[in-house]
């Protein structure tokens, strides 16, 4: 076994000298799709979990005609509560709502002298449940909420949720356009090295299969050959991703809209995955390429 | 190092054997021959003759159109390819075109037969030491192949195909490049295998090589075998 060990990765080692830089053409290409990829998934890793984050303090705030009496706020929670579940509704009368714009205001709340406590309408907040929260659910509710007895007018934000929401597809399309890319990129270019190792490696071919190698001895090599351009390909890909990652942390930082966002790099499970995906490609490019261009 | 094949069937027979390559070039012609364990047979024969066609039905590159190759008892033409690679792991070929890496060393072209049946690393050093002393050229052993002359060149591909020692060596004009004292080796060579245990078949013209020898003869011409010479008790030979 030891032996067997020792001559497949002799050979990988000669077949590797015999044509580095196809090999490491093949690496580079393996470890630039695995960045592209990568780099946007990243992207689009942090921006859902901006999302979740943005979306926890997500309401939608119904404005009244005229403010719901106590006995008829569970009526207005049973209607609520008829499309979905919501994590919680209150009730907000006008008082409670002039007191609250007051502490917003703070420092300056001597603007409202003039008015009255009554000139802001009443409102009913509903947080909604997490897992109602796309878009197309939070309009469909939205539309539903202004059927409300009462109800002038819904909001929450909807032109932001809506960019925010068009924002998330759109990378969402980006990640697997890049993704396919990896795939192809990968098994072609994984697949094309070792087509040229089998051409270049003619003669020697044949003079293995003359002396009786079997086809184990004659495709390991090549099947490692495949690992290793996955392996450090990949590595090398997620290895620059980190890079850049850890540039921005440093250069991007400090008071704007990226703050909304805490970015974080994968977690160690996620790069392993990859890695171990990426090699797992370049494997079957090389396997593909070998039973296909390799007469034993 | 030898793994033999059955003791109770010829190492090689060759039953009514033809060849035809198209359009209609006949190589070989209801041949018949059998060759013991342990035996070294010299088949001789004018360019063409159909020498290196025959050789090349016994080592599994050709098949035959009509009849039979048995080697080590097994039907040849009718072998998986799995059965082909274990049968050519015990047949040593000297071909005529020596098929030697020319990118590579002396001692890598040696040892890849040895490689190929996961020799230690050891073992294969020893080996291959041994056999470049045996050919005269021990201080070649880290040339690359094509650096070497043609006789080099002859003897790197002799060394490889004694070099697991295998129970059936062929040969296809082993001494055609070489001058008379490289020829006494690469002879000397061949007589010490074929001591050991392996059976030697030769194909070859170079009368000096085999007109002194009691080894059995047989000369080919045009496909067909025109004479066989016979110093001791041999076998049935069916002609």
């Amino acid at each position: 076994m030891a032996h067997k060990t020792y001559f497949h990765i002799k050979q990988t080692c000669r077949n590797i000298r015999q044509s580095w830089s196809t090999q490491l053409m093949t690496m580079m290409t393996v470890s630039l799709s695995v960045l592209i990829f990568t780099f946007f998934l990243l992207i689009y890793m942090n921006i859902l979990n901006a999302g979740e984050k943005l979306g926890d303090e997500l309401r939608m705030i119904i404005y009244l005609n005229e403010e719901v009496l106590p006995e008829v706020e569970p009526m207005y929670e049973k209607k609520i509560t008829d499309f979905g579940d919501v994590e919680k509704i209150v009730f907000i009368n006008r008082a409670e709502a002039f007191a609250r714009l007051g502490n917003q205001l703070d420092s300056e709340r001597d603007v409202l002298e003039d008015l009255g406590p009554d000139f802001l309408p009443p409102s009913i907040e509903v947080y909604p449940e997490k897992n109602f929260r796309n878009l197309t659910r939070l309009k469909q509710f939205s539309d539903y909420l202004t059927t409300l007895p009462g109800a002038q007018k819904v909001q929450y934000g909807q032109t932001w949720v809506e960019r925010f929401g068009y924002f998330i597809e759109l990378l969402r399309v980006v990640v697997i356009l890049s993704g396919v890319l990896l795939i192809m990129a990968t098994v072609f270019m994984v697949s094309s090295s070792i087509r040229l190792t089998v051409v270049a490696k003619e003669a020697e071919l044949e003079v293995l299969r003359l002396v009786g190698a079997n086809n184990k001895f004659i495709r390991t090599p090549l099947m490692i050959e495949g690992v290793l351009q996955g392996l450090l390909g990949s590595a090398l890909g997620m290895g620059l991703l980190y890079l850049i990652f850890m540039w921005t942390q440093v250069h991007l930082t400090g008071p704007g809209f990226l703050n909304i966002f805490e970015f974080a790099f994968f977690k160690h499970e996620t790069t392993a995955s990859i890695i171990a995906i990426a090699t797992l490609l370049c494997t079957g490019g090389s396997m593909i390429s070998t039973r296909k261009h390799m007469r034993i | 190092m030898i793994r033999s094949f059955p003791e109770n069937s010829p190492v090689v027979d060759i039953v009514k054997v033809t060849k035809v390559y198209p359009p209609d070039i006949v190589a070989v012609q209801n041949v018949s021959l059998a060759v013991t364990k342990g035996e070294m047979l010299f088949l001789t024969g004018m360019s063409g003759a159909g020498k290196t066609t025959l050789l090349k039905m016994i080592c599994c590159i050709e098949k035959p159109n009509k009849g039979i190759i048995e080697v080590g008892g097994q039907d040849v033409s009718r072998l998986k390819q799995k059965k082909i690679q274990q049968l050519r792991q015990q047949i040593g070929v000297v071909y005529q075109d020596f098929k030697v890496l020319p990118k590579q060393t002396v001692f890598q072209n040696i040892a890849i037969p040895m490689e190929v049946m996961y020799r230690s690393p050891r073992e294969i050093r020893k080996r291959v030491d041994e056999l470049l002393e045996i050919l005269g050229i021990p201080h070649k052993k880290d040339i690359q192949t094509e650096k070497l002359s043609r006789g080099e060149q002859q003897r790197v591909a002799i060394a490889r195909a004694a070099a697991n020692a295998p129970p059936l060596i062929l040969a296809d004009e082993p001494t055609g490049n070489l001058d008379q004292e490289a020829a006494k080796d690469v002879m000397g060579l061949f007589e010490k295998l074929n001591r050991e245990g392996s059976t030697i078949i030769i194909a070859t013209h170079d009368k000096s090589i085999y007109e002194s020898t009691r080894h059995r003869k047989i000369e080919l011409e045009h496909g067909l075998f025109c004479s066989q010479i016979v110093h001791k008790q041999l076998p049935l030979i069916d002609m």
